[in-house]
């Protein structure tokens, strides 16, 4: 009989899935994604793709707070740089949209590189006010090039229709999202289980020992740093089509603290975290609304004519709530739903 | 097993909760009830133009149902706040039209949000009737079902400077605009009447929205010798730059846009604020109509709306009576069809707060009539110019 969690081998170690019911409850949630658009009335199905879009982004920044343990207050700033290049790509140069995606990963990328080479050098405090000016930055340049950008007028954005599949419907456009959100999650995992994952990692927990153990610590919070933007870029790029209007007024700073909100909440370090956050954060204004709905409709109106009030005291509450109750974030929290689940009626 | 069995009996449990009944054509109608949707901008800084405009919609409504509803249906209005975020804007449509299931909509927040939410309005084919956002793109390319009420900010600018032009010819110009689409509209307004008239520009400035002290700006201004002053800010950026002229000593003849000409406003610029001109296509409150307007408006909305209606108030009541009219004329059993066709039939509309309203067959853009008036910092209000 199954008494714990033990691991024998090196492969179980770094096994993505490691048992059959995971396997199982997988298999269940992807064929539950992939019947919600046929199942779920358009307002629904558009928070299953503001949560696909947003783990995606939340993702990213995961790669660089959670596993390496950098803070960057500016991520919107890759995220408004990733939803420029696919729409001055596909939109103005009439480019493939799997090019637009590319040049949306690529060109934060690119961005990543010329702030965090310098920057790099930089910690905690330091390195989040440097991102923070980025993301000022970003936006100025932007407006500025009006030639490529339209500055502030924005540019319209098409959905994409990718070897003759038009995404043009909210189904075939959430299938998109939930594929890129997919593919990323399969990427960040083998990234934290791969050597260069386990470097991000001893960069977080100790970077004096991370560098005694030979790892070079500007290179790995380099490259951390350009895959974060990338991953980011290529949720811009999604939230971009979404939007099916890039402008910078589109993309406010309030999304960079959203993000680490979602980091927070979910458990920082862990992918599991950052899906379970976004999920969180996203729906908690509209489950919260719901909730009280049910008791009197002058709640209910409440919340529809002030809801953007209301959902930033919700965060700001919910975060406060976490850390001082729940400083592991949800994945802890699963954690020990999972261990009582297994052992009951056992304590251990 | 009976771990994984409850489990999943939970999950589709929830799923079910989560789908919704399929839609029904035509929705938003009942015996007794029609629906009308709106998404504002609530709560923030531009909720000064979204609780003013839901307002005109009220009163519209509580005019219409006061006089029995339409056809004998009273009407329900469902309002929902984006809080002037795009992404909030497309779900806030998606959720009246879905959830709600209105049968109309009207109003929807700016022109950026505007722009984002077409597609969703066009593929629902709901009928549609917009009254902030006056930019060329929603009704360039006419889309079938949605129509605007006002006038593009482009003409608004030319013909105010223009008016502004012919009253002080060979007079050196000064200008400054915000650095988002809004500005950029105002100036390319502003740069084809300089080219038409040859004017002479000594100061042209560009400032970062949300900037807060213009005492560098205004003392370039008062530098360059400006004598006329196109000040192209909204709210708080047009009284801080009057206020600085004011302790400058200099006072340029200036004109404002009409998204920053409500009267709160001329109230803490004060005397500063005294003789600038302004465009605008709905009626100050000042004259006949606009005092007419406020009597019809004080019995039907709550003292606290009251205190809150501006010149946004107007443009969201005409649009109302403009789409109210149209379910009217479709009878007892209205449908999207009939009022869209009704709304493109509408011909010289009167709504006692603008000039007439008319739409026509490809034509989705009422094209207002603008006027100039003039701020009269005593009152305060603005007062229309011969």
């Amino acid at each position: 009989m199954r008494t714990g969690d033990y691991k024998q081998t090196y492969g179980e170690l770094v096994a993505l899935i490691d048992s059959p019911p995971v396997w199982l409850w997988s298999a269940v949630l992807l064929l539950a994604l992939i019947a919600a658009p046929y199942l779920l009335n358009s307002y629904t199905l558009s928070f299953l793709m503001i949560i696909l879009i947003t783990v995606t982004g939340a993702l990213g920044l995961n790669i660089l707070t959670g596993y390496t343990g950098l803070i960057s207050l500016g991520h919107v700033g890759f995220l408004v740089t990733g939803a420029y290049a696919y729409a001055v790509l596909v939109s103005k140069y009439h480019m493939p949209p799997l090019v637009g995606f590319l040049g949306a990963g690529v060109v934060p990328a690119l961005a990543s590189l010329i702030v965090g080479a310098p920057s790099l050098r930089l910690k905690g405090l330091y390195l989040a006010i440097t991102t923070l000016a980025f993301s000022f930055i970003i936006n100025t340049v932007i407006l500025e090039m009006r030639w490529l950008t339209n500055g502030a007028r924005g540019i319209q954005v098409q959905r994409p229709e990718i070897f003759g599949i038009s995404f043009d419907s909210d189904a075939a456009f959430t299938y998109l999202c939930l594929a890129i959100a997919a593919l990323t999650l399969f990427a960040t995992l083998n990234i934290r289980r791969s050597r260069v994952g386990r470097a991000f990692v001893a960069i977080r927990d100790n970077d004096t020992a991370a560098r005694v153990m030979g790892i070079n610590l500007h290179a790995y919070k380099l490259f951390a740093f350009v895959t974060s933007a990338f991953i980011t870029g290529i949720a811009g790029a999604l939230y971009g089509i979404y939007l099916s209007f890039v402008s910078v007024e589109g993309f406010p700073f309030l999304l960079s603290i959203e993000a680490l909100a979602i980091l927070i909440v979910g458990g920082l370090g862990s992918a599991l975290g950052a899906v379970l956050g976004t999920v969180l954060i996203v729906l908690l204004p509209e489950a919260t609304r719901l909730v009280f709905s049910l008791f009197s409709a002058q709640m209910d109106a409440t919340f529809t004519t002030g809801a953007q009030e209301l959902k930033s005291m919700l965060y700001g509450l919910v975060i406060i709530l976490f850390l001082r109750f729940q400083p592991r974030g949800l994945v802890g929290a699963w954690h020990d739903i999972k261990r009582t689940w297994v052992h009951w009626p056992l304590r251990y | 097993m009976i771990k994984h069995l409850a489990a999943a009996a939970l999950l589709l449990s929830t799923a079910h909760l989560a789908i919704g009944p399929a839609v029904a054509a035509d929705p938003g109608i009942t015996d007794t009830e029609i629906l009308i949707g709106d998404v504002e901008p609530l709560t923030g800084p531009p909720a000064l133009l979204g609780v003013a405009a839901s307002i005109g919609h009220k009163i519209a409504i509580a005019e219409a149902n006061a006089a029995g509803g339409i056809n004998g249906r009273k009407i329900k209005y469902v309002l929902e706040d984006d809080g002037y975020v795009t992404a909030r804007t497309i779900q806030g449509v998606k959720k009246v039209i879905d959830v709600d299931k209105v049968f109309a909509m009207i109003g929807i927040s700016g022109s950026g949000q505007s722009i984002a939410v077409m597609p969703v309005l066009e593929k629902s084919g709901i009928p549609t009737v917009i009254d902030v956002a006056p930019v060329k793109f929603l009704w360039e390319p006419p889309r079938k079902n949605v129509f605007v009420v006002g006038q593009s900010y482009e003409e608004g600018i030319i013909h105010l400077i223009n008016f502004l032009a012919d009253k002080n010819p060979g007079r050196k110009w000064g200008l400054i605009t915000q650095d988002d689409d809004y500005g950029i509209t105002v100036r390319d307004g502003f740069d084809s009447v300089v080219k038409a008239k040859k004017l002479n520009v000594v100061y042209s400035g560009n400032y970062k929205k949300g900037q807060q002290d213009f005492s560098s700006d205004m003392l370039q201004l008062k530098e360059s010798g400006a004598e006329v002053f196109l000040a192209g800010g909204i709210i708080a950026e047009n009284i801080a730059m009057m206020k600085e002229l004011e302790k400058l000593g200099i006072k340029p003849v200036t004109g404002i846009f009409w998204p920053g000409r409500i009267e709160p406003v001329l109230k803490l610029m004060g005397p500063a604020g005294d003789g600038i001109y302004a465009v605008d296509y709905v009626e100050p409150f000042a004259g006949t109509a606009g005092k007419a307007f406020l009597e019809k408006a004080k019995p039907l909305v709550s003292e606290a709306e009251f205190k809150g209606i501006n010149r946004y108030t107007m443009t969201g009541y005409a649009a109302a009576k403009v789409l109210i009219a149209a379910i009217e004329r479709c009878g007892k059993q209205p449908t999207w069809a009939c009022t869209i066709a009704e709304l493109e039939k509408t011909k010289n509309v009167e709504t006692g707060v603008m000039a007439p309203i008319s739409f026509g067959p490809g034509v989705r853009f009422s094209n207002q009539k603008l006027q100039i008036m003039q701020a009269d910092a005593k009152t305060p209000s603005f007062k229309p110019v011969d």
